[in-house]
C-alpha cells in the first residue's frame, strides 16, 4: 500500500523542499508520499496518515515498533521528525498533537522549542477501546481547553468540524451538536445545540461512516449512499453553488490564465444552494457504493467500493487532484489513479489537501478472482 | 505620473523593526511564520516582489477563521491577520508599474480589508486606497446620468406606482425645531416626524450635489456589498461584492436582467471619507446618551423599486433623504401583534406581512393596525423612534443616509 497526496504544500507537508529550500505551494496532481523512514519492507498496510492545515502525521510500523512521524510546519519544510514510539493512533492540529497508546492517551501542545504535555489520561484498562481518536474511553479529546469532554453516548466514531461535532453509535444512529449557523447540524434550522441530538432525517438509515469539514457534514449509509449538509459556498456538498457560477462568470479572477466558461449557456438549474440544513442525497454519477469519506475545510473526497476517488468543493490549492486550481460543485473522479492502474483504498483530508492510500490494480483483481466473495 | 510602487513604498515603515507583527497567542505559529516571511521579504536586499502566493495563503486561512462563530465573536486578531494578508497582496500587486486592471484589483483588496479586516498600522490600507484611487484613469461618462426623470430604468412591471397618501395618516412635518421642542414633542413621546431644513447646508446639496456622475468620480472604483433580490426575506436574496461602477452599470442604469440590486445598510462613509465630508450628523443626536463615535451612519443607494420589508430597529433613527423620493409607512410598537412578526430568532424583528400587498386571509388583523405614512423627499429628515416599525419603498433612483443613535 502506498500513500499519495495533493493540495496545499506551503510547509512541505506533501513533498518536501528541494535542495535550495523552496517548496511548491500547490500540488495539484497526486504525488507519492515518500516514506524513507521505513525502507525495511515491513508490512506497510498499517501506515496511516493524519493532517491538519500546516502539517502531516504518519503513523508507521517499523522494525523497532510503531512511531509517529511529523512533516510540515512543526519541523520545517525539509525534515521529518519522529516524535513517539508505541503509538496506535494520532491526531494533529495547528496547536496540539493527540497520541493514543495501548494504556493511555496523551495530548501534547506543540511549541517551537519543546513540545509540552498538557493532558494525559490513562485508559480504563477494563474497557476495550477500539474507536479512533478523538474518541477516548468515556468521551473525546479536543485541542482547546477543556481538553476532555465526557460523553454519555457510546460512540464508534466521532468527527469534529471547526465548530460542530458528529457522532455515530454502533446501531448506525447519527448525532450532531455545536454551531448550526451554516446548517451543519442537519436538523433543519440554523440554531446551535449544546448537546448531541439525533439527526432525525436519517432515522431508519443506518450510517456506517461520517466526516466533517469546517462547516459541512457527510454521512455514508451502510448501503453506500452519501448524504451531505451544511455550507455549500464552494460546492463542497456536491449541490449547485452560486459562488462558483459567479466565479466562472468573472473568469476565475484570481489571475488564472484559463479561459472563462461560456456564459451563454444557462446553467442546468437556476436553483443554487448556499446552505443545506437537512441531509441531502448526493448523486455521484453512475457510481458504485461509497466506502470511505473525508472532508477538508471546504472540500470533500469519497472512495467508492470499486476503488475510485471522487473529489469536489474548493480546489484553489489543488486539493481536488484534477491538475487544476478550479473548484467544482460536481463530484469528479481523480483520473490519475485509474490511469495509473491504482485502486484507491482510503482517503484522509487535511484542511487544504488530500491523502490517498492505494494498491496496484492487479493485486485487487487477482484477489477478487480467487475470492469472488470479495466483490460484495 | 510617479510610479505606483514609489508612492506605495513611501507609506511603509522604512525599517523592518518599525513593522512589528504582534499578535495574541490565538494566532497560530504556522500562519505567523507566513506573516514574518512576507514581511522580511519586503525588507530584503533584492528588489523582488512580495510573494503573491503567500499573501493569498494568509488571506484564505484568516478568511476561514473570520467565518467561524458569529461576527461579534470573531477574534479581532484574526481580522488583523486578514488585513495583513491584504496588505501583502496589495504590495505584491503594486510592484513595478502595474496596469489599470491590476491597480483596480489592488483597490478591491484594500476594500476587502476595510470591509472584513481590522485596522492595522495606523489604518495603512485606508491610506493606500487613497493613493491608488488617484492612479485609476476614470473614463468620462458618455451622458449626464443624473436623470431628471423618476425612472432611469425600463421595468417590466410597474412597481414604482405613486402612492396616494391618506391626509389623516400623514407623518407631521416641522421646520428646524429647537432641541427642546424636538425632545419634548417627539423624542420623549416617541412620535415620528419629518424635520425640514436641517440638511440645507450639507455639501451633498450645495458644493458637491450628489449625482451618479459624482458618485462615480468619488467612489466608482471602490468595492461595496450589494443586496440582490427584491427583499431580504426572499429565498432568492443574496449579497455580492462589486465596484460602485459595476453596481451603477448593472442595477441603476442597466436593464432588468440582473434583477433588483441595492447598496443597503452599508457604512460607506467609513470606507470613503470623501463622502463623509458631504454630510453632517444632525444636532439632535446630542440628545442621546452615546458619543458621536457610537453613531452608526449607513448609506442606502439604489434604483426605484427597492423595498425594505416592515421591520424594527433597536436604536433611534434619523433617515435623511438626499436624492430621489421614498414611500415610508410607520407602525407604533403597540401595533406589534397585528403585524405578525416572524417567529424565528433571526427574523423576529421583521413582519411577515407585505405592506403594500397584504394577505388579509393569512394576516387578518393587519388591516386594523393604525399607521402613519409619507413620501420622503430630498432635504427631508425622518425621525423613526426606536422600535418603531417601518416599511420603505423607493419611488425612483434614491440615496438616503441613516443615523442610528441611542
Amino acid at each position: 500500500m502506498s500513500w499519495f497526496g495533493f493540495g496545499f504544500n506551503g510547509f512541505g507537508q506533501i513533498s518536501r523542499a528541494d535542495v535550495s529550500g523552496q517548496v511548491k505551494c500547490k500540488v495539484n496532481s497526486p504525488v507519492l508520499i515518500s516514506d524513507d523512514e521505513c525502507k525495511s519492507g515491513v508490512n506497510r498496510s498499517d501506515r496511516r496518515i493524519r493532517a491538519c492545515w500546516s502539517s502531516r502525521a504518519d503513523l508507521q510500523q517499523t522494525q523497532s515498533g510503531s512511531g509517529v512521524y511529523l512533516s510540515g510546519c512543526v519541523c520545517g519544510p525539509s525534515a521529518q521528525v519522529c516524535v513517539s514510539q508505541g503509538c496506535t493512533d494520532a491526531l494533529i492540529s495547528e496547536t496540539h498533537l493527540t497520541l493514543s497508546f495501548t494504556d493511555r492517551v496523551e495530548l501534547w501542545e506543540i511549541k517551537p522549542q519543546q513540545n509540552q504535555l498538557v493532558w494525559k489520561r490513562e485508559h480504563e484498562l477494563s474497557a476495550e477501546h477500539t474507536a479512533a481518536l478523538p474518541l477516548v474511553s468515556g468521551g473525546f479529546v479536543q485541542h482547546k481547553p477543556p481538553f476532555f469532554h465526557p460523553l454519555k453516548l457510546c460512540a464508534v466514531s466521532l468527527v469534529l468540524g471547526s465548530e460542530h461535532a458528529l457522532l455515530l453509535t454502533a446501531d448506525g444512529t447519527l448525532y450532531s451538536w455545536g454551531s448550526g449557523s451554516h446548517g451543519q447540524l442537519g436538523h433543519g434550522a440554523l440554531t446551535s445545540l449544546e448537546d448531541p441530538q439525533a439527526v432525525e432525517a436519517l432515522w431508519g438509515v443506518p450510517i456506517k461512516a461520517v466526516a466533517a469539514g469546517n462547516w459541512h457534514s457527510a454521512a455514508v449509509s451502510s448501503g453506500g449512499d452519501l448524504y451531505m449538509w451544511g455550507w455549500n459556498e464552494s460546492g463542497q456538498l456536491g449541490l449547485p453553488s452560486r459562488g462558483l457560477e459567479e466565479e466562472k462568470r468573472r473568469g476565475n479572477g484570481s489571475g488564472n490564465d484559463d479561459q472563462p466558461m461560456n456564459t451563454d449557456e444557462k446553467s442546468q438549474t437556476d436553483v443554487f444552494i448556499s446552505i443545506q440544513a437537512f441531509p441531502a442525497l448526493v448523486d455521484i454519477a453512475n457510481m458504485s457504493e461509497i466506502s470511505r469519506i473525508s472532508c477538508g475545510s471546504r472540500h470533500t473526497a469519497a472512495v467508492t467500493s470499486a476503488g475510485d476517488l471522487y473529489t469536489w468543493g474548493w480546489g484553489q490549492y489543488g486539493q481536488l487532484g484534477h491538475g487544476t486550481e478550479h473548484s467544482t460543485d460536481e463530484p469528479t473522479p481523480v483520473d490519475y489513479f485509474s490511469s495509473h492502474s491504482l485502486s484507491v483504498k482510503d482517503v484522509v483530508c487535511g484542511s487544504w489537501n488530500t491523502f490517498v492510500s492505494v494498491v496496484p490494480k492487479e493485486t485487487s483483481s487477482v484477489l477478487t478472482e480467487t475470492h469472488p466473495g470479495l466483490l460484495n | 505620473m510617479a510610479s505606483v510602487w514609489t508612492d506605495i513604498r513611501a507609506v511603509l515603515p522604512s525599517t523592518v523593526s518599525e513593522f512589528p507583527l504582534d499578535f495574541s497567542e490565538k494566532i497560530e505559529l504556522s500562519v505567523l511564520k507566513c506573516l514574518e516571511l512576507s514581511r522580511d521579504q519586503l525588507y530584503s536586499e533584492a528588489d523582488c516582489p512580495v510573494s503573491a502566493e503567500r499573501a493569498q495563503i494568509i488571506i484564505d486561512y484568516s478568511w476561514e477563521k473570520l467565518n467561524i462563530g458569529t461576527w461579534r465573536d470573531v477574534d479581532k486578531e484574526w481580522r488583523r491577520v486578514y488585513s495583513y494578508g491584504c496588505l501583502f497582496k496589495v504590495l505584491s500587486l503594486c510592484h513595478g508599474n502595474p496596469p489599470q486592471n491590476i491597480i483596480q484589483e489592488a483597490i478591491r483588496t484594500c476594500d476587502m480589508s476595510l470591509l472584513m479586516g481590522a485596522a492595522i498600522m495606523d489604518n495603512i490600507l485606508q491610506r493606500l486606497v487613497g493613493i491608488l484611487r488617484n492612479k485609476i484613469k476614470t473614463t468620462s461618462p458618455n451622458k449626464a446620468e443624473w436623470s431628471e426623470e423618476p425612472c432611469s430604468k425600463k421595468r417590466k412591471h410597474d412597481c414604482k406606482s405613486e402612492p396616494v397618501l391618506n391626509p389623516t395618516k400623514e407623518v407631521p412635518r416641522i421646520h428646524c425645531p429647537s432641541l427642546e421642542r424636538f425632545r419634548s414633542d417627539f423624542l420623549d413621546s416617541k412620535k415620528p416626524v419629518i424635520i425640514e431644513g436641517i440638511t440645507d447646508h450639507w455639501p451633498a446639496f450645495t458644493q458637491h450635489p450628489w449625482s451618479i456622475d459624482y458618485l462615480r468620480t468619488v467612489a466608482g472604483c471602490r468595492t461595496v456589498p450589494i443586496e440582490v433580490g427584491s427583499k431580504y426575506t426572499d429565498e432568492e436574496w443574496s449579497q455580492k461584492l462589486i465596484t460602485v461602477n459595476d453596481f451603477i452599470d448593472r442595477y441603476i442604469t442597466g436593464t432588468e436582467e440582473d434583477g433588483v440590486g441595492y447598496l443597503a445598510q452599508h457604512q460607506l462613509f467609513d470606507q470613503v471619507p470623501e463622502l463623509k465630508e458631504d454630510i453632517r450628523i444632525p444636532d439632535y443626536c446630542c440628545l442621546g446618551e452615546g458619543d458621536e463615535d457610537d453613531i452608526t451612519i449607513n448609506a442606502w443607494f439604489g434604483p426605484g423599486g427597492t423595498v425594505s420589508p416592515l421591520h424594527q430597529d433597536p436604536q433611534q433613527n434619523f433617515l435623511a433623504q438626499v436624492v430621489g423620493r421614498k414611500y415610508i409607512r410607520l407602525y407604533s410598537p403597540e401595533e406589534t401583534k397585528s403585524l405578525y412578526p416572524h417567529e424565528s430568532q433571526l427574523l423576529h424583528n421583521t413582519s411577515q406581512v407585505e405592506v403594500e400587498n397584504p394577505d388579509l386571509v393569512k394576516f387578518p388583523d393587519f388591516s386594523r393596525a393604525s399607521y402613519e405614512e409619507c413620501v420622503l423627499c430630498p432635504g427631508d429628515v425622518l425621525f423613526i423612534p426606536l422600535q418603531h416599525w417601518h416599511y420603505v419603498r423607493s419611488l425612483e433612483l434614491s440615496f438616503s443616509v441613516s443615523f442610528w443613535w441611542s
